[in-house]
C-alpha cells in the first residue's frame, strides 16, 4: 500500500529548542491519531506536513511528494482545521467557507454552491448569514470543519477538533469525523490531547514525546504491547505475600486492603503469583488481566522511556529499520 | 459527483491558479472594510471633495458655454479646475489626506486581525503561498487607496474632456491620464507596503493610528523644524507624503530640469528605502505562522 506520509530523519529546531528529533515514520492511509503533551512536537509536525515550516534536517513526503517542493499543490489535497479560532471577523459563515473554497482553487460560483452544501451538511444552514463573531464555540468548530471540507480534500488534518465542546457536541463532532474519514480514499490525521477522541476515531496512533516518536502502530498492537498487568484480590492479611512479590520484581500499586494492581516483570508468568500465594498460605479470590486503554498505553510509554527502543522496534515501522530488514 | 455513504457530496474538478486566490483575498479585505460604518463616513468625506470638483467642472463648462469671454476669468478664480496636470495632482494630494485617515483605521481590519485572530493560519493552510497572500492583501489596500484617489481623478479627467472640447482635450492630454495612473500606482504601492508592515506588527487600531500619525504628521513637523533650524532642505526628505507628491509631479511631467530633478531622485531613494524596509518587516511576520495557541 502506498504511504500517506513518510518522514525521514526529520528534525526541527527552534533556536536551541529541538521540537522534532530524528523522526522516522512511514504511515499508510487511514485514520491516524497524533498524541502528545504540549511541546511534544505535534504542531511542528503538522506545520511541516502542510509545508508551512521547513525542517532543519530530513525529508517529509505527503502522498509521495516532498512537501517542501510541492507545498502549494499538496495543500490543495489537504484540509486543515487549526486549533486556534482562525476566523475572519466581519465575514458571514457562508462567505468564510466559500473563501476557503476559493483559496483552495475552486471557482467562485462553485465555492459558493459548495459552501451552502457543506454548511447544510454540518447543520449550520440557519446560521450561514450570521457573522462569525456571533457563532458559539461549537458552531465555530463546525464552521472550521466546513471550511476544511469544502474542497473535499483527500486528507483531513484536524487539530483538537473537539476543543471547547460540551459532551454532546463532542460526541456529534467525533461521529461526524469518523464518518467523513471512513469514506474510500480519504485519510485523517487527528491531533488531540483527549485520548478518548483518538481511541474512538483512529485506527493508528502516533505517540510523541519531546519531539520523539515513542510509540506508533495500530491501536490493538499498542495495547497488546503492554507488560502483563492484572488486578489481584485476596482474603486476609497479606503483608508477607506482597513483600515477596516485590522481592521478585513485581510492581504493586495498592487499590485497597484486599486488592492491588500488579505488573509482572518481563519473562514472568502468573505462576509466580500462585506459587508465592501458596507459600504464604494466601487465598486469592481474583486475578484479572487489565484492559489497557490508550491513556494507559500513553502513560506507560511516557513513563518508561528506557524501554523506548523495544517499543519502537516492536511496533513502529521506522523507515530506516524497515529498509534494513 | 455522487453523494457518498455519509451523505457528503464529493468534489474533484480542475483547480484554478493560486494567483487568482490573491484576488479573492483582496476582494474579501475590501468587503470587510466597507462593512464598517466608519469607512463609509470617511469615504463620504473623500467623495465630498470629489463631488465639489465634479460640480465645479460642470459649472465652469456651463459658464464658458454661455459666455466664452468669461472662461479666462473663471480659470483665474477656479484654479483647481484648470484641467492641467497640476490640478489633478493637487486633487489627488488632497484626497490622499482622507485616504491616510481611512488607512489608519483600516489596518486592523485588513491585516492586523489576521495576526490576532488566526486568519493567517486560515489563509496559509490553503492552496496558496505567502506570496499569494501578501499580494492579495497589498491589492486590497491598493484598491482602497485607488477608490479615493485614482478613480475619482480619472472620472474628473473624463468629465473635463466631456464638458469641454471632448475628444480633443482627452487626445491632447493623454500624458495627464498617465500621470494620474502613475501617481495613483506610486501612492497605492507605497502606502500598501507601509500599512501592511505596520499592521502586521502592531495589529490593533490604536497603536496603528499612533504610528501612522507619527509617520505622516510628526515626521513632517519634525522635518520642517529641522529644516528651518539647520537651514538644510534635505531634512524635508523625512516627509514621506511630500516625497510621494514629488514623485507624483514627476509622473505628471511638471518637473523643471536641474535642482528639482535631483530632489526627485532623492525623494525616490527615500521612498524605495521605506518600501524595502516595509518588505523586510513583512517577511518575518509571514514566516511566524502559529498553528496552535
Amino acid at each position: 500500500m502506498s504511504s500517506l506520509f513518510q518522514l525521514e530523519h526529520l528534525t526541527h529546531d527552534y533556536g536551541q529548542h529541538r521540537a522534532l528529533d530524528d523522526v522516522n515514520l512511514d504511515i499508510a492511509p487511514g485514520t491516524i491519531g497524533l498524541v502528545g503533551q504540549n511541546g511534544a512536537g505535534k504542531s511542528t509536525l503538522m506545520q511541516i506536513l502542510l509545508g508551512l515550516n521547513r525542517p532543519t534536517q530530513g525529508v517529509a513526503r505527503l502522498f509521495g511528494q516532498d512537501v517542501q517542493q510541492a507545498g502549494v499543490e499538496l495543500r490543495g489535497r489537504v484540509g486543515f482545521m487549526p486549533e486556534r479560532s482562525a476566523i475572519i471577523p466581519g465575514l458571514h459563515g457562508l462567505e468564510y467557507v466559500a473563501l476557503a473554497g476559493e483559496l483552495s482553487g475552486m471557482p467562485r460560483r462553485e465555492a459558493m454552491r459548495r459552501g451552502h452544501e457543506t454548511l447544510s451538511y454540518l447543520g449550520l444552514e440557519e446560521a450561514r448569514y450570521r457573522k462569525l463573531e456571533q457563532y458559539s464555540v461549537g458552531m465555530q468548530q463546525r464552521l472550521k470543519l466546513a471550511a476544511t471540507l469544502v474542497h473535499d480534500p483527500d486528507l483531513l488534518l484536524l487539530d483538537e477538533p473537539t476543543a471547547g465542546l460540551d459532551p454532546d457536541g463532542r460526541n456529534k463532532m467525533l461521529s461526524l469525523i469518523r464518518g467523513l474519514a471512513s469514506r474510500p480514499d480519504k485519510s485523517l490525521v487527528l491531533s488531540s490531547h483527549l485520548l478518548g477522541d483518538i481511541e474512538r476515531v483512529c485506527e493508528t496512533t502516533i505517540i510523541l514525546d519531546a519531539g520523539r516518536v515513542i510509540g506508533v502502530g495500530p491501536m490493538d498492537d499498542l495495547r497488546s504491547s503492554r507488560p502483563s498487568c492484572y488486578t489481584l484480590r485476596w482474603k486476609g492479611e497479606a503483608d508477607g505475600f506482597l513483600d515477596g512479590l516485590r522481592e521478585v520484581g513485581v510492581q504493586l500499586e495498592a487499590v485497597d486492603k484486599t486488592s492491588a494492581r500488579v505488573t509482572l516483570p518481563d519473562g514472568k508468568t502468573t505462576q509466580l503469583i500462585f506459587a508465592l500465594a501458596h507459600r504464604h498460605s494466601i487465598s486469592l479470590t481474583a486475578l484479572e488481566p487489565e484492559e489497557e486503554n490508550l491513556e494507559a498505553v500513553y502513560h506507560r510509554l511516557i513513563g518508561r522511556q528506557d524501554n523506548l527502543n523495544e517499543v519502537r522496534s516492536d511496533r513502529a515501522t521506522p523507515v530506516g529499520q524497515e529498509a534494513a530488514s | 459527483m455522487s453523494v457518498d455513504s455519509v451523505g457528503f457530496r464529493g468534489w474533484s474538478e480542475q483547480l484554478a491558479s493560486p494567483w487568482l486566490a490573491s484576488w479573492s483575498i483582496a476582494r474579501t479585505g475590501l468587503l470587510l472594510v466597507l462593512r464598517r460604518k466608519l469607512f463609509w463616513i470617511l469615504l463620504g468625506l473623500a467623495l465630498l471633495n470629489f463631488l465639489f470638483m465634479f460640480a465645479l467642472i460642470y459649472l465652469k463648462a456651463q459658464l464658458s458655454a454661455q459666455n466664452p469671454a468669461i472662461e479666462r476669468f473663471v480659470d483665474r478664480i477656479l484654479t483647481s479646475v484648470t484641467g492641467t496636470g497640476d490640478s489633478y495632482l493637487n486633487f489627488m494630494f488632497l484626497q490622499g489626506t482622507v485616504t491616510m485617515l481611512m488607512l489608519a483605521f483600516a489596518g486592523e481590519v485588513l491585516v492586523g486581525s489576521d495576526f490576532q485572530q488566526g486568519g493567517l493560519t486560515f489563509y496559509l493552510s490553503r492552496r496558496i503561498s505567502r506570496r499569494h497572500y501578501a499580494l492579495g492583501k497589498l491589492l486590497g489596500i491598493g484598491m482602497l487607496v485607488s477608490i479615493t484617489t485614482t478613480i475619482p481623478a480619472v472620472i474628473l479627467f473624463i468629465e473635463y474632456g466631456a464638458m469641454t472640447d471632448s475628444l480633443t482635450y482627452l487626445r491632447e492630454n493623454w500624458r495627464i491620464l498617465l500621470g494620474i495612473l502613475g501617481y495613483g500606482t506610486v501612492m497605492a504601492t507605497v502606502l500598501s507596503l507601509v500599512l501592511f508592515a505596520l499592521a502586521a506588527w502592531l495589529q490593533k487600531t490604536v497603536p496603528l493610528v499612533m504610528a501612522w500619525a507619527a509617520l505622516f504628521v510628526l515626521l513632517p513637523v519634525l522635518g520642517r523644524i529641522l529644516s528651518r533650524v539647520q537651514d538644510e532642505e534635505s531634512w524635508l526628505l523625512i516627509m514621506l507624503w511630500r516625497n510621494l507628491r514629488l514623485l507624483g509631479s514627476w509622473c505628471f511631467g511638471s518637473v523643471d530640469a536641474g535642482e528639482e530633478t535631483e530632489l526627485i531622485g532623492w525623494a525616490a531613494s527615500v521612498v524605495l528605502i521605506v518600501c524595502a524596509a516595509s518588505v523586510a518587516a513583512i517577511i518575518p511576520r509571514l514566516r511566524a505562522i502559529r498553528v496552535v495557541q
